[in-house]
Order: structure tokens, then C-alpha cells, then sequence
């Protein structure tokens, strides 16, 4: 397809009107259909997925801090040595991530690194649209999670099969059979405006009117969000009422998601994925004040949420993972910053995870044109997480094989 | 993919058969016939909807003359914001002894740069105030649809690294005098606006660490669209543009040849000692440049993924008016295309189109403080697009989420205040048909079904439930706004 008219055709897709004849989804649904035999539990599994928007930096989160050739091209902005929390003799963690050091030192947390794909592209969009639909050979217009919604058979009246905790649907759960709920947060998630019986019976009648006068391919979509808000709205405050957090969070915008994403996914509201994002990491600028404050953010929530998760005998039944649409250069710019890269280190976290460290040691020596050589294909993170956690084939969602890790037990 | 779906009846009787796209009369003139609903249709692309009598006046002159009397704008630079725009290098002056954050010890410089951060942001929402203002009230509400056009194109994001309200605003006037004006010439203008050389980091691209983010979105996201060009391209085009910075001083772009890389470089296949103006120049010879013009100009205005051939089409004639936006607006706006089935609440609306769309068809006369919250709410804060990419719109506009947003809009702004004086609400017939018909009419230009209006009529009188009681002049006006929300709520009113 003409790149070009990429951007119409996703619109066009998304209206639901392209996806009845989109062949391909039937084809890959028929492959898919059988769960994986011998995964116990994972009809109960949750997957959160965290989105570092903005491209993280991937040498100053986890430090190659025995690497002089590291501090040679970051001279303003390279970690030091002393501050580095160590893993091992190589590499450690930014100082800001004590809380997420400290859930590794007790085995919850697996970091795979050098993640990327071939031929990586540099674009934000075009990268984080790769990441988010795992097709960097060509367009799709599901997500990744989107398929494996759309694949797992999963009750077609629950409406929280999968939630965004956003303000607008990411592109990885938008799915051709499965309405994913974007809800930035539960308090004001809700009509104020049909108090009385009569307008809110009219309103349910009215909203789907699609014999109109017109034709619109956005009509379908519009009648389809409107009934699941209304629906949705009042089911989910009632539906996770009775969950009470363990802790406090720490209050920060990803403090409150993951807050809410404990609730949800403790709720029994069947949710099986959850989206999250954090940022912005896009640090072309004064790199260090920036990244520094949300690598502690993302670090200090994720304690406090597998704390909370914990608490409520949830923290096996749930598995975080986070992606980054690209690291970053390896050599900092003339703006104590970093301009876009390619590999970079992703993190499996849980009590369901093998701890430790996955993957290739990134080597500075033998760069992308500057960049961190991608060594793990991050489908191949995606093909372990659908086999290994959430109990699908990987090949027709990914549409591809790829091998998978032994991250999780 | 959507031609299926289209009746082969319209009631409007527009001009474009159900089917194929005859392209060669696509661009041509529409010459069918012309009602107040079709110049509710031009009213919501070329503006933000219109009030009951804007739509009756353009629909009583010929459709010609509709388009043309949108197509004349006033002089932007006559327009200034109420109130004063904060500057952040002047607060810094002002508020440091002797200018310097340095000179100060951690504390007083995080309380003064606090006092700053505040500063900026009320400065911030009375800039957005004003400027929502503007679309509710101009008489030109073109010029500011194409602003806002630009606004999402080639964006750029305030109280972000330092890019503050004074420059945000200038690229907003930037945009406004290049509403109908060159594209190229605007590619150029916009690549060294200060708002923008500090949003895409040009301002900080120097000849021995160049900074390539501004010269990738340029060819990426505001001219040809990715797969025309290559990494080198990025690359060859960053050293070209390198050499600008926002004077702290004064907020000014300046050029410093110290800073500039003057070298010969390869771009798009041509080689040179260029400059960043060369760049546009050699950008605006590719043909991917009129087609990606096409291509997003027919997406923003008429429809949705536009025919390969129509979008061909566009492109011809965007070379052929080298880039000159008045000619290509004026074709557009009186097509044939424009006019037809396809065309027709084929878009979504905007959060800003939904929110000005409705004060002017309740007949509102002011943007306040719940607008403005309510667009947060609904995604779309004007001078915060989401990020380079600007709002990417269509579907993504409706979500659980944002869907509850418009309709609690619509829910707090018919139980306001200002509704009480809206006089049209007060002549409106106490007989539930008639007054349903009526909110049909206004808010939707009669795109609802004979068992939507039998739902609504039979809630305005109360038949339908014991709970209203028996209908009274008391109790009528209260009913009405019921009505209001429920017309609203209507999926056609959310397709512009």
C-alpha cells in the first residue's frame, strides 16, 4: 500500500466498516483457536503492558557502567560509576530505580536487552506503530493484543476484556472483534446528564438510531462506542466497588493508572490486558532531570503496585511488561541530550517471572550507525508472553514464528 | 469499501450517484441543488458548524456565493489576543537579580521558576480562551479553520522546553496570515518560528552535533510522508538547517553562521552548499509533495481515505497553483466531491468542532471556563496536540471515554445559566411533535430517523413514562433541555 494513504486506510479500518472484509483475520482466527495445552491458570492471567513514550534511553537506565568507551561519548551526561546500582559486573541500574532494584535483588524482575527489530526506523510514530501492531515489514491496522483479543474466544457481552487506562485506544488493542474501553480514570467515567428514567431509556433508544437519512462510514462506530459507554459507565464503578489499594501510591500520573489497573485486574471483571503509559522520554534535551525523574516514577509505581497486587494474592496472576518505541544514540548531542536510537532494554516484572537477565549485552564497539545494535527481536518477547502467559499460539497473532525466551516459568 | 453502503436515494439530492468516482467531475464545480442542510455541510468543514441564521444566510444566496464570501478573510495582523502574552525570557529578566537563575540559590530558583510555570499557564488558558472565542464569534470562521488546521500539522506544543504563550501565540498569527496563503512559503515560515526551531530542537542543531529531529518530521509528518526519502536524507537535511537559535534575550530566531554547517551536502538526490530554505525548495519539487498536500488536505475536509485517482487529481491541480492554497480551497469547497454522498457526515467531529458547533447552534454567545474543561475531557486541548504527530482524529476521537465527555458537555452547558436567556428556547411550541422537529431541525438539520423524532416527541410530552407527569408550560422548559441532550446524544451529531 502507498504509504500515504496508510493513515486513510487505518481510519477506514477503524470505523469498522473495512474489517468485515478484511480476509486475513478469519484466516488467522481458524489457525489460532486451540489454547496451548499445559499452561494451568491462564484463563485467570492478567498482561499490563506499560508504553515508555518517546524513545527511553536505554544506556542510562540500565548502565553499562564497566564500559569506559560508555563515558567517553556521554561525558555530560554518562551515569557514574559510583551511583549505578550494580547488577553484575557490566551493567546496573539508573540510581533513580532503587524501588525496581530492589524487586530484581528478589527475583521479580527479568530485563531483557538490546530489544529491537531489523531495519529499524527512527520516526516516533512509525516506530511506535511497529511496536504497538508488531509489523515492522508492513501495515496493520490491529494490535498485537488487539489479535490476541480478537483470538482468545473471550465472552463477546464482557466489555472490559481488555482496558486502556488513556485517554484515547491505543493502536496495540484495537482489534476487529473486541471494543476496548480507552478510561483515563473511573471518576468522571460516567453520564451525569440522563439522571431521570425516561431520558435514559430514550437515550438508549436514540443512540441506536442507524436508520438515518444518510450513510456514514463512521456511523457503525459511533452507535458501537455510544452503547458500551453507556453500558460500560455504569457497570465498571459498581464492578470493582469492593476493591480497597493495600498502600498508598505514589502520586504521580502512572501512580494513579497502576492504582486503578490493580483494581481492575483484582476485580474479576475478567480483564486479561491492560495498557498503560508513561513519558515523555523523548530526550533530545537535558536529558538527565527528565529521565532520572521518570525512570523513579515508573520505579517507585511498580513497587507500590505488585505491593497493593501482593496484598490481594494477585501479584503471580499478574505480569508487566514495558516497551519503548527505540532507544537512543549512543553518543549524547550538543544539547546534553540523545537523538533517536534503535535497541534498547525492555522489563518483564511479576511474581510469575524468572528474574535475571535476558538477552545480548549491548557493544558500543560494534554499533547501527551509532545506535545499539538490536540483538532480541521484540516479537520474539511478544511470542513468550502469548505462549508462556496468556496460553495462545504466537504465530497466527504475530503472524510469524519467533522464538521464545525462558522468562517465565 | 464505504460506497456500499451509500442508499441510492439521498433527500438532499446531492450531486455524486452511489458508486464509482467520476474524476474528472469530481473537482468541478457542484452545480445541484443547494439547501440549508448542504450549507450546514460547508459551514462544519469550512468553520465550526454555524447558528441557525448563519446557515439560513448562506443558504439563501447561490452555492458560489456561499463559497466565496467564506474565502474572504480579514487581515490576520489586525487581530490580537485580549490581555498580555507572558514571555518567559522577560519573566526571567524581571524576576532574577540581574536576570541570572544562576546568581540565586536552589530553593528561590525552584519558587521563582514555580511563580514562572504558573505564570505561563494562566497565560496559556486565556490564550485558548481567546481563541475558541474567535471560532464561536469570527465572521471568517475559515481563517480560523485553517489556523487550526495548521495548528495540527505542523505542531508544536506550549510550556515545552521553553517554548512560552508570546511565541505560541506568534505561530498561532503565523498560521492565521497564511490561512489561504503558499504552502511553501509557510513550510519555510514555520521552520524558523521560534515556537517551532524550540519544539523540534532545530534551535539546538549545530554544525559539530547536528540535531536531526526537525529534519525528519519536516519530510515525515508535514510534506511527503515517510518512504520518500531515506536515513541519509535525514541526515544531509539536519546539517542543512543547522546554524538557527531562539535568541534567550529576545525570543527572536536568529541565524548564526558560526553554528552553521556550510559544507556540501546530498539531499533527495541533489547536491549542494544548502541551506535550510534550499531544503523546502528541494522538498516542494518532489511529486510526493503536491500528493501529500492532496492527500491530507481531501482527509481534513472532505472525506476519509480519498481515491487514489481523486487524490492524483488534487495534486495536478496543487502544482499547477504552485502551492497556493486560496485557488486549491476555493476548488475544493464548491466540488462536487465536496458535495456528495460520501463527502456527507463523513467525518467525525473534532472535540473543538463538537464544542463551538454547539454553543452556535444553542445560539451561545461565550466559550467560558466549561468548554474549555470539557475539550480536555474529550482530547483535544488547544497548543498541547499530543504530540508531533498531532491529534490523529477520525475514529480515535471516540472512546468510552471521551463519548461520555461530549455527552456530560452537552449535560452541564443546556443546565447553565446562559441557557435561561437563550431566547429561541422560549418561542419553541409546547406541542412535543412540533418541538421535536424543531431540535431535530436545529441541532442535527433533520439527519434523524421518523423513530428517532416519535422517541423524542414522546419523551418531551412524557407518554413514554409516568415520571415526568403530565406535560405544563412549568415543566416544558425543562423537558426541552432534556430534549436538547437527548438530540444530541444522537450518533449523527457527532459526524461532521
Amino acid at each position: 500500500m502507498n504509504v500515504m494513504n496508510r493513515k486513510l486506510f487505518l481510519a477506514g479500518a477503524l470505523s469498522g466498516i473495512a474489517v468485515a472484509a478484511n480476509t486475513e483475520h478469519v484466516f488467522a482466527r481458524a489457525l489460532g483457536s486451540a489454547p496451548l495445552p499445559g499452561l494451568p491458570g491462564a484463563d485467570n492471567r492478567v498482561l499490563v503492558l506499560i508504553n515508555l513514550q518517546g524513545g527511553n534511553d536505554g544506556l542510562n537506565c540500565i548502565v553499562p557502567h564497566a564500559d569506559p568507551q560508555y563515558y567517553s561519548v556521554r561525558p555530560t551526561i554518562a551515569v557514574p560509576q559510583g551511583d549505578v546500582l550494580g547488577i553484575d559486573a557490566r551493567i546496573g541500574f539508573n540510581p533513580a530505580m532503587r524501588s525496581l532494584k530492589a524487586m530484581y535483588d528478589k527475583g521479580q524482575v527479568a530485563i531483557v536487552q538490546s530489544v529491537g527489530y531489523p531495519d529499524p526506523d527512527h520516526s516516533h510514530f512509525r516506530s511506535t506503530e511497529i511496536w504497538q501492531t508488531a509489523a515492522p515489514d508492513r501495515y496493520e491496522h490491529t494490535g498485537w493484543l488487539g489479535r490476541y483479543l480478537d483470538d482468545a474466544g473471550l465472552p463477546k457481552n464482557n466489555l472490559f476484556n481488555g482496558v486502556a487506562i488513556a485517554q484515547v485506544l491505543p493502536e496495540v488493542l484495537v482489534a476487529n472483534q473486541v471494543d476496548v474501553p480507552a478510561i483515563a480514570q473511573v471518576n468522571g467515567y460516567g453520564l451525569i446528564g440522563d439522571r431521570n428514567r425516561a431520558a435514559r431509556t430514550t437515550y438508549t433508544q436514540l443512540v441506536n438510531d442507524e436508520r438515518l437519512p444518510f450513510s456514514s462510514p463512521y456511523l457503525q462506530h459511533v452507535v458501537e462506542i455510544e452503547d458500551h459507554a453507556q453500558k460500560g459507565s455504569e457497570e465498571l464503578p459498581k464492578l470493582i466497588a469492593g476493591y480497597k489499594p493495600a498502600g498508598a501510591y505514589p502520586a504521580t500520573p502512572l501512580g494513579r493508572s497502576l492504582s486503578l489497573a490493580a483494581q481492575i485486574a483484582g476485580s474479576n471483571l475478567g480483564t486479561r490486558v491492560l495498557y498503560v503509559q508513561h513519558g515523555s522520554f523523548d530526550t533530545h534535551i537535558s536529558q538527565k532531570a527528565t529521565q532520572d525523574r521518570l525512570l523513579g516514577e515508573l520505579s517507585d509505581a511498580l513497587a507500590a503496585f505488585y505491593d497493593d497486587l501482593a496484598a490481594h494474592g494477585n501479584d503471580r496472576r499478574v505480569l508487566t511488561m514495558t516497551f519503548s518505541e527505540f532507544g537512543r544514540r549512543i553518543e549524547e548531542n550538543a544539547s546534553r541530550g540523545t537523538d533517536h536510537g534503535e535497541g534498547s532494554p525492555l522489563f518483564l516484572v511479576g511474581g510469575g517471572v524468572r528474574g535475571g537477565i535476558y538477552g545480548t549485552y549491548p557493544d558500543l564497539g560494534n554499533t547501527s550507525i551509532g545506535n545499539v545494535r538490536f540483538a532480541t527481536d521484540f516479537r520474539s518477547v511478544y511470542a513468550t508472553v502469548l505462549e508462556r502467559w496468556l496460553g495462545r499460539s504466537s504465530g497466527p497473532i504475530l503472524r510469524g514464528s519467533f522464538p521464545t525466551l525462558p522468562i517465565l516459568a | 469499501m464505504a460506497t456500499a453502503l451509500v442508499p441510492n436515494t439521498d433527500v438532499a439530492g446531492m450531486a455524486r450517484p452511489a458508486g464509482e468516482l467520476d474524476v474528472r467531475r469530481a473537482l468541478a464545480p457542484y452545480a445541484g441543488p443547494w439547501n440549508g442542510r448542504l450549507a450546514a455541510h460547508l459551514l462544519r468543514r469550512a468553520g465550526f458548524g454555524g447558528t441557525p441564521s448563519e446557515i439560513a444566510s448562506l443558504a439563501a444566496m447561490p452555492v458560489h456565493q456561499a463559497v466565496d464570501q467564506l474565502l474572504n478573510l480579514p487581515a490576520a495582523d489586525a487581530i490580537a489576543p485580549a490581555g498580555s502574552l507572558y514571555s518567559l525570557s522577560a519573566a526571567i529578566a524581571q524576576l532574577f537579580p540581574n536576570g541570572r537563575p544562576k546568581d540565586v540559590d536552589d530553593m528561590e530558583r525552584r519558587r521563582i521558576f514555580e511563580q514562572i510555570r504558573m505564570g505561563e499557564r494562566d497565560s496559556i488558558i486565556s490564550v485558548q480562551n481567546w481563541w475558541l472565542n474567535r471560532m464561536l464569534a469570527t465572521p471568517a470562521p475559515l481563517q480560523e479553520k485553517m489556523t487550526l488546521f495548521f495548528h495540527g500539522h505542523f505542531t508544536s506544543a506550549a510550556i515545552q522546553k521553553g517554548v512560552d504563550p508570546q511565541m505560541i501565540f506568534a505561530q498561532n498569527q503565523l498560521f492565521r496570515e497564511y490561512a489561504l496563503g503558499n504552502l511553501r512559503d509557510l513550510t519555510w515560515q514555520v521552520s524558523i518560528d521560534p515556537a517551532m526551531l524550540i519544539y523540534l530542537d532545530n534551535a539546538t542543531n549545530v554544525a559539530k552535533h547536528p540535531n536531526e529531529n526537525y529534519a525528519r518530521e519536516l519530510m515525515e509528518l508535514f510534506t511527503l510522508g515517510v518512504d520518500h526519502y531515506t536515513e541519509n536524507d535525514v541526515r544531509e537535511s539536519a546539517r542543512a538547517w543547522s546554524g538557527w537559535i531562539v535568541n534567550r534575550r529576545t525570543g527572536a530566531a536568529q541565524f548564526v553562521p558560526g553554528r552553521h554547517d556550510d559544507g556540501t551536502k546530498t539531499f533527495l538526490g541533489q547536491t549542494g552548499n544548502w541551506t535550510g530554505q534550499d531544503i523546502v525548495s528541494i522538498i516542494y519539487r518532489q511529486p510526493a509533495c503536491a500528493m501529500f498536500w492532496a492527500n491530507t488536505l481531501l482527509n481534513f475536509f472532505v472525506y476519509n481515505d480519498p481515491e487514489p485517482a481523486l487524490v492524483s487529481s488534487l495534486a495536478n491541480a496543487i502544482r499547477a497553483h504552485d502551492f497556493e492554497l486560496r485557488p486549491i480551497m476555493s476548488m475544493l469547497l464548491r466540488s462536487n466531491v465536496f458535495f456528495s454522498q460520501r463527502a456527507y457526515r463523513a467525518l467525525v467531529k473534532s472535540p473543538v468542532e463538537f464544542t463551538i458547533g454547539t454553543y452556535k447552534a444553542l445560539e451561545l454567545t461565550e466559550v467560558g471556563l466549561q468548554g474549555q474543561r470539557a475539550l480536555t475531557q474529550m482530547g483535544q486541548v488547544l497548543f498541547y496536540p499530543p504530540n508531533v504527530a498531532g491529534w490523529p482524529g477520525g475514529a480515535n476521537w471516540l472512546t468510552t471515554q471521551t463519548m461520555i465527555a461530549r455527552a456530560n458537555f452537552v449535560a452541564s452547558i443546556v443546565n447553565s445559566p446562559a441557557m435561561t436567556d437563550a431566547s429561541w428556547l422560549q418561542s419553541v411550541p409546547m406541542r412535543s411533535q412540533e418541538a421535536a422537529r424543531v431540535l431535530v431541525e436545529r441541532m442535527l438539520l433533520g439527519d434523524a430517523s421518523g423513530s428517532a423524532l416519535a422517541q423524542l416527541s414522546a419523551y418531551l410530552d412524557g407518554s413514554n413514562t409516568s415520571a415526568l407527569g403530565v406535560l405544563s408550560p412549568e415543566n416544558f422548559q425543562e423537558r426541552l433541555r432534556g430534549g436538547i441532550y437527548l438530540t444530541m446524544a444522537m450518533p449523527a451529531y457527532q459526524l461532521g
